[in-house]
């Protein structure tokens, strides 16, 4: 019987073990994986789980019975320490071999490592695992706490949003100048950072941290320009890496800092598929010939098209990219790939509670973010699926019915 | 299983998701024509109400209203991700005027 294995219990590592079987995979299916905790949807981490809101049944979405009773075996605690693409074999860290027909890489990325001092001391938190997320829960559970949060990328400012919303204090520290600026576009991140302070997070931007302060334990960090923020708990958000290591053993080609990878998501090396944080796979709606997105529902759109080529030999990833950011009651929905110089136009009052920025390359629309409108995201969505670029004016008047300019071709 | 009246079919109108309980289950109801709809009311994805979000007519769907997922009235299979289980659907039936689901 043919063996699909699966390195990484992330979503996309997830959304092609469960696609397998949905399609009809008719081989084994094995899920290696180097957390305990079975495959879980990562993005409640910084929201609801840190201050004990989640439905953790609904965060980690299956048991390890139910995953063997739709016959998918989970291996997890497990590294894979070696592998060699002629043979199709993985060595496991608890010393085991397995053989595999396709091997799919869904390894994610780690936390960036920085050079700060202080963040090993006992009250500095990651928040890139389920188990570093309830160790903050567990802290926060205790009554307000004081939060300073290195990075104010998406992760820190949704943590802030989150513990300032259940009556928390946060100080995001963030050295570029303009926090989001580099997904969003400065305009549109001035927005989201105006929506951040008028609900009661601090947002320090440009500066850097010198040091996390504290004897035994984190009492604050001290910044740059000497000023010293007490805080009863760190948290460090300052970004990820790709975790290319089992991709670099088999040879697979790199690109854009990723796994090079085909429309449906094989590498180089024959059998061999990457999904996920860690592809960098072609689109259409990208000027580069390939990008790598780091975002929830594109890695599970790799798992799916990964596991149907697997399964059918057919299956492409065509899907549209999108992202969304929970910051405590606003959601910030994403379609399309966006660039910080794009021209960006409003269609509303550029305020909430519903209004959409597009953005604009040469005069043609690339991407939207929206808040509180799903109307006009739909539209955007049947705009992009019909080829359709409106004219500024038209993106900008909230009259002009988006889906119906796409119907009309 | 229970048959349980979530009221008469004024109350649910025409291609607007709307919230109904029966006997503790939550419940985001759609009438399209003289048929009606039930579909579990929690998104499957995140903490989110279906029955705020939009039906969409061509897609026989509800989307949410926080990531936009969209769900088959029929099914409760999600259109596309970030959701990717389906919702329950629940059985209708229209006795009259009364609208009894199956819970």
């Amino acid at each position: 019987m043919p063996i699909a294995l699966i390195v990484g219990g992330g979503m996309a590592g997830r959304a092609a073990a469960v696609t397998l079987r949905r399609v009809g995979y008719q081989g084994e299916v094995v899920l290696v994986g180097d957390e305990s905790t079975p495959p879980y949807d990562r993005p409640p981490l910084s929201k609801s789980v840190i201050v004990g809101t989640a439905d953790l049944d609904k965060v980690i979405k299956q048991t390890l019975e139910t995953y063997a009773e739709d016959g998918i075996e989970l291996r997890l605690g497990v590294a894979v320490t070696a592998a060699d693409a002629d043979a199709k074999t993985a060595t496991l860290s608890d010393g085991s071999e397995i053989a595999w027909d396709a091997l799919v890489i869904a390894t994610g990325c780690a936390p960036r490592e920085v050079p700060i001092p202080g963040l090993d001391k006992p009250g500095v938190f990651r928040i890139t695992r389920i188990d570093e997320a309830l160790a903050i829960q567990e802290v926060l559970a205790s009554g307000p706490k004081r939060l300073a949060i290195i990075g104010g990328g998406f992760i820190g400012m949704e943590a802030a949003a989150a513990a300032v919303a259940h009556g928390h204090t946060a100080t995001v520290i963030e050295a570029a100048p303009e926090p989001m600026a580099r997904p969003l576009g400065l305009t549109v991140a001035e927005r989201v950072l105006q929506w951040a302070t008028d609900r009661g997070v601090e947002v320090l931007a440009g500066v850097g941290v010198e040091e996390v302060l504290g004897d035994d334990r984190a009492s604050g960090v001290k910044l740059a320009s000497g000023d010293i923020i007490d805080a009863d708990l760190v948290i460090c958000a300052i970004g990820q890496v790709p975790r290319l290591g089992l991709a670099q053993l088999l040879g697979c080609a790199e690109e854009a800092g990723g796994v090079q990878v085909d429309a449906s998501m094989q590498t180089s090396v024959a059998g061999v598929y990457a999904v996920g944080d860690i592809a960098a796979f072609p689109s259409k709606w990208a000027d580069e010939d390939r990008i790598r997105i780091e975002h929830a529902a594109v890695a599970i759109g790799h798992g799916q098209t990964a596991a149907e080529h697997i399964a059918t030999g057919e299956g492409l990833f065509e899907d549209l990219p999108s992202f969304w950011s929970d910051q405590g009651d606003i959601t910030l929905n994403m379609v399309g790939v966006a660039r910080p110089d794009d021209e960006i136009i409003w269609r509303g009052d550029q305020d909430l509670p519903a209004c959409t920025a597009f953005y604009l390359r040469e005069g043609k629309l690339r991407a939207a973010m929206s808040v509180g409108d799903m109307k006009t995201l739909r539209g955007v969505r049947k705009l992009f699926a019909a080829g359709v670029s409106p004219t500024a004016e038209q993106l900008a008047d909230p009259d002009v019915d988006l889906a119906a300019l796409a119907a009309a071709g | 299983m229970a048959q349980v009246s979530i009221g008469s079919l004024s109350d649910f109108p025409e291609g607007t998701p709307t919230f109904a309980e029966a006997d503790g289950t939550r419940l985001c109801i759609v009438r399209v024509g003289d048929k009606v709809h039930a579909i579990c009311d929690d998104c499957p994805h995140a903490e989110a109400s279906l029955s705020e979000g939009d039906f969409l007519a061509d897609d026989m769907a509800v989307e949410c209203p926080l990531h936009g997922s969209a769900f088959n009235l029929e099914s409760g299979d999600p259109d596309a991700p970030p959701a990717t289980e389906a919702v329950q659907v629940f059985n209708v039936t229209v006795d009259g005027d009364t609208v009894l689901v199956e819970v």
